[in-house]
């Protein structure tokens, strides 16, 4: 009878118990009460943090999915200050895990990165993948403004970051992962890519009218390093910005406030060392810099030889870097292979010639061989400048010649001899 | 018999890597870096030849640790050792104990952290408990396919993302360090003494020591397989990087497209993680039915989770503390129980005969 009586007594305890998993609605959530952050900008100021978050807020509807996009602003002294406040706002449960980019504004150049980032790598506030870029002005401004290839700002921003683009070396791709392992490896370097706004029809990354605040300087072949001039203006106030609709019912963007449609491109990279801001790569260094270190699929190279400009399609490419330490000379050896095709020619057509766009000339590879030299020489440079390891070679020596580390760790960038194996063929 | 060489075999191999994916990874990368490996590897080695040895052992007698306890010293003797072995057990789900809750909080719970949601695990755990041993095997065969099946799909998530060179250069910690790890973390290393408490309630046959050695020795070459990739991913931040198995997956392209996908492997991996957690509680039970003569194993389960129970509650939100104290302290407790006194089983059997 005891045994009997126990067996119900647990059962019903069990019961009970199972039924607190449903005191809370399943976990579902009314849409009609929700808002999530699907990007952050993050700008400074007097020693504050500005966060701007972009919304999702679903809304209820009979005709498919209907999400309404919003920006909202908050601040305080760290960004999980701002974001208590954004939440205040949006009645939110104050978590990441669909912020898909983290927007540095151009203010936090000041700042040393990671003391400005330090919260998104905290625990459980928001994965690693999130990717982060900077921004020309204030990022508050650019998840303001209205994109001509996509109605949502972040979305818009987040295609010029695509992962297609990273394979085509149009892009420095970096999320929070990849900055703070090589900020925190022995090279102490990183970098992002740079968010630019151009007015429609201007396709010169950075040499387009820029909106938002002055261009960030220094496209050179030295690329600029220290902060890059003025602010961008006026934030866009304490309160919520613009907002911007999607799904069936709007079919087109709401320009918020009547502002004018911009185009988005990332085609130059912001680097930095030691956590701090040290300048930005133009387009032909970052690709330098693209083509070493992401695996690329098909880069496009624009190059002249003997009056002609040509592009080149490069395929199967294949980048590298090395550092041995040859009879007490550091060498850094940079590699890279790739198939070639003409993509382009500035020439008159003959359609006889198009059949023999992939066996390509050997001055025209030469060429080709030249331009890409001259771009990782360029990159070189600017690393030795700066004292900035983005190629990581003190990472390497560290790895792989660790006896040398100490002596050469210091002066490494400058003391280095730099060789370039590049070998492109056409790909018959 | 109750419990069949090939269900030991699953146990040997699948608790020992789910019990060591959640904290251990973390621990070790902020004990000794890139070179985390190399304590997992001392451990696991220095376990495998005492699992070896028991089950060795295994093969030279038939009777239960109790029996030989019991002809060699006497009744007394065995009822307080296995009395000993019962708090040994409980002091070994506390650690474990503790690490699931953060890890059920962290990716079940994401907004809803309170200790509340974790109780009913206890009942799980009380009703599990007052099962005899050969539920232990019926667990582990269900457990087994669940195990294989999630871990690959986790690791095939997070091979793309693993940087090799991540652990260059080898072993350039300082033994002390190194070892020193090793011993810190011995408070996970229970193995010999699960192996301990199922002899004599298995038939031995030929190469059945071999067949349960080298099941420990794959999973513990699963867990160094685990511990490479995760610092392969994370590198330098990988001490930042809590819940190991739940991180590992995260870079996989498609998780962007489809959200995140790995949490089933995670969901189904959590149930073997559960039977591998009850295992100890469920040894404890054992022990201290042997040590009492008391036969209630349903009134023992309750007392023993209501134990485990009070220090969950008393210890809530002090993980970090505890864990001070077991990597500092407990490795006394767990070399003597999970090293010294299987090994002394040997010494046991011949004065048995």
């Amino acid at each position: 009878m005891i045994k009997k009586l126990s067996v119900i007594i647990y059962w019903a305890i069990l019961i009970a118990l199972l039924a607190l998993f449903f005191t809370n609605d399943f976990g579902l959530t009314d849409i009609r009460k929700t808002s999530i952050i699907v990007a952050v900008g993050v700008d400074t100021q007097d020693g504050e943090v500005q966060v701007t978050a972009q919304l999702a807020v679903p809304q209820p509807s009979e005709s498919g999915n209907n999400i309404q996009y919003t920006q909202v602003q908050g601040s305080g002294l760290t960004v999980a200050d701002a974001l208590n406040e954004i939440n205040s706002k949006t009645g939110f449960y104050p978590k990441l895990l669909f912020c898909k980019l983290i927007l540095i504004g151009e203010e936090c150049q000041k700042d040393e990165l990671f003391k400005v980032l330090s919260c998104f790598y905290r625990r459980n506030y928001s994965e690693l993948t999130a990717l982060v870029a900077m921004c020309q002005g204030r990022a508050s401004d650019m998840l303001a403004m209205p994109a001509t290839v996509n109605p949502e700002t972040s979305s818009a921003i987040l295609q010029v970051l695509s992962d297609e683009l990273e394979k085509s070396a149009n892009v420095s791709y970096a999320n929070l992962k990849d900055i703070a392992e090589t900020n925190y490896s022995k090279s102490a370097a990183c970098y992002m890519p740079y968010i630019e706004a151009n007015k429609p029809g201007t396709s010169e990354s950075g040499g387009g009218d820029s909106i938002g605040g002055d261009p960030a300087g220094g496209s050179g072949s030295g690329g600029s390093s220290g902060s890059s001039g003025g602010g961008s203006g006026e934030s866009s106030g304490g309160g919520s910005g613009g907002s911007q609709s999607e799904g069936s019912g709007s079919g087109s963007s709401d320009t918020g406030g009547g502002q004018e449609q911009v185009e988005f491109t990332a085609r130059r990279t912001a680097f930095f060392s030691n956590g701090k801001f040290a300048g930005i790569l133009d387009e032909t260094q970052a690709f330098a810099l693209d083509i070493l270190k992401n695996s690329i699929r098909l880069a496009v190279l624009p190059f002249e030889v003997d009056g002609i400009n040509y592009t080149l399609g490069m395929k199967n490419a294949n980048g590298g870097i090395k550092l041995k330490v040859d009879k007490g000379v550091p060498r850094l050896t940079l590699s890279f292979k790739a198939k070639a095709q003409i993509q382009g020619k500035r020439m008159t057509l003959d359609p006889h010639d198009v059949p023999f766009d992939d066996t390509v000339k050997q001055s025209v590879l030469e060429g080709a061989k030249k331009e890409i030299e001259k771009r990782f020489s360029d990159l070189v440079k600017v690393c030795a400048e700066t004292d900035c390891d983005l190629l990581g070679a003190r990472n390497q020596l560290y790895k792989y010649n660790n006896k040398y580390f100490d002596a050469f760790n210091e002066d490494l960038l400058t003391r280095m001899e730099v060789k370039y194996e590049i070998d492109i063929q056409s790909i018959n | 018999m109750k419990i069949c060489t090939r269900q030991i075999c699953f146990i040997m191999l699948a608790y020992t890597v789910v019990s060591k994916i959640l904290v251990y990874p973390t621990l070790l990368s902020s004990l000794c870096g890139r070179d985390l490996w190399f304590p997992a590897l001392i451990s696991f080695a220095v376990q495998a030849m005492v699992v070896w040895a028991v089950s060795y052992l295994c093969s030279r007698t038939d009777k239960t640790l109790f029996q030989l306890i019991e002809g060699t010293l006497g009744n007394i003797c065995a009822r307080i050792i296995y009395g000993l072995f019962g708090l040994f057990f409980i002091l070994g789900t506390l650690m474990p104990l503790s690490e699931q809750k953060l890890y059920v909080h962290a990716i079940f719970y994401d907004t809803v952290p309170s200790l509340l949601v974790f109780l009913p695990f206890f009942f799980f755990s009380v009703y599990a408990a007052s099962k005899k041993l050969t539920n232990i095997g019926r667990s582990a065969d269900i457990c087994l396919p669940i195990f294989v099946l999630s871990l690959v799909f986790i690791f095939i998530m997070s091979l793309m993302e693993v940087h090799w060179d991540n652990f260059l250069p080898a072993l350039k910690t300082p033994v002390k360090t190194l070892f020193g790890s090793s011993l810190a973390t011995t408070y996970l290393f229970f193995e010999p003494c699960w192996l301990l408490m199922f002899m004599g309630h298995f038939k031995y046959k030929k190469w059945d020591a071999a067949k349960i050695t080298a099941s420990y020795i794959g999973g513990g070459l699963i867990v160094l397989f685990f511990l490479f990739v995760f610092y392969g991913i994370y590198g330098e931040i990988a001490v930042s990087r809590q819940f190991a198995v739940s991180k590992i997956s995260l870079f996989f392209p498609a998780i962007d497209m489809l959200g995140r996908i790995d949490l089933v492997a995670l969901y189904i991996l959590e149930i073997a993680m559960l039977f591998a957690l009850v295992l100890n509680i469920q040894l404890a039970v054992h022990c201290f039915v042997k040590c009492t003569g008391w036969e209630n194993r349903n009134a023992l389960s309750v007392i023993v989770n209501g134990l485990l129970l009070a220090f969950i509650i008393i210890f809530d939100n002090k993980y970090n503390d505890l864990s001070i104290v077991f990597g500092k302290w407990m490795w006394i407790v767990f070399l003597l129980f999970a090293t010294v006194i299987p090994l002394l089983g040997w010494t046991m059997k011949r004065r048995a005969k």
